[in-house]
């Protein structure tokens, strides 16, 4: 699954750091959904989009 | 937040390091106190529980660990690791008991090396996730 994330939070000069706090989860984490390495769940899909106010698939896409 | 700063990562360490202690030292005492082929009495059987107690206490550490650890990242990580070692010890165990089985001249493994070769299986399964996904965890 491909995501936006990265150009996200480049928009609003977050950090993988800030977007690890303001998610509550490691900026391991972060990083590895951004890489592709890791696709999250559908709760915390959800909690992103919350914090980016769009929906889901305005962040992610199918492959 | 870094993976090894995390509540649960801390909290586990805090239960591992004692728990290892308690291990090593019973493992020392039992060696010391009980002699080769001692016949088994109520201080040589509870001797030799107390390493036992020590790995029950390292299972209920990573249990307590994968229940408290509420990143689903990290958490995947850690049960990869696991998952790694619970296939390599079963592979290695079951192939050795069907030697033993058919060919007398393949030695007893000892029941005693399937918890210290499981560990073994978590540290290659830490490799798997570096080399294999890219990312090791800090749990070790």
């Amino acid at each position: 699954m491909k995501n936006r994330l990265k150009v996200l939070r480049a928009e609003r000069d977050w950090t993988q750091g800030d977007l690890a706090d303001a998610l509550g989860i490691s900026r391991q984490s972060i990083n590895a959904i951004e890489t592709g390495k890791y696709d999250p769940s559908l709760p915390l899909a959800f909690r992103i989009a919350d914090l980016f106010a769009l929906p889901i698939e305005a962040i992610f896409m199918r492959d | 937040m870094r993976a090894k700063d995390h509540p649960a990562m801390r909290r586990y360490m805090r239960r591992f390091v004692p728990i290892t202690f308690v291990y090593m030292a019973s493992i020392a005492l039992a060696t010391f106190i009980i002699v080769d082929r001692a016949p088994a009495t109520a201080l040589t059987i509870g001797l030799a529980l107390l390493p036992g107690l020590a790995v029950l206490g390292w299972l209920w550490a990573m249990a307590r660990l994968l229940v408290e650890l509420d990143d689903e990242y990290l958490r995947m990580l850690e049960v990869r690791k696991m998952l790694v070692a619970t296939g390599l010890t079963l592979a290695i165990t079951s192939v050795w008991g069907i030697l033993e089985l058919f060919s007398p001249a393949i030695p007893h493994m000892p029941v005693f090396f399937v918890f210290p070769m499981w560990c073994v299986g978590l540290a290659i399964g830490q490799l798997v996730n570096r080399f294999g996904f890219g990312d090791a965890g800090d749990c070790g």
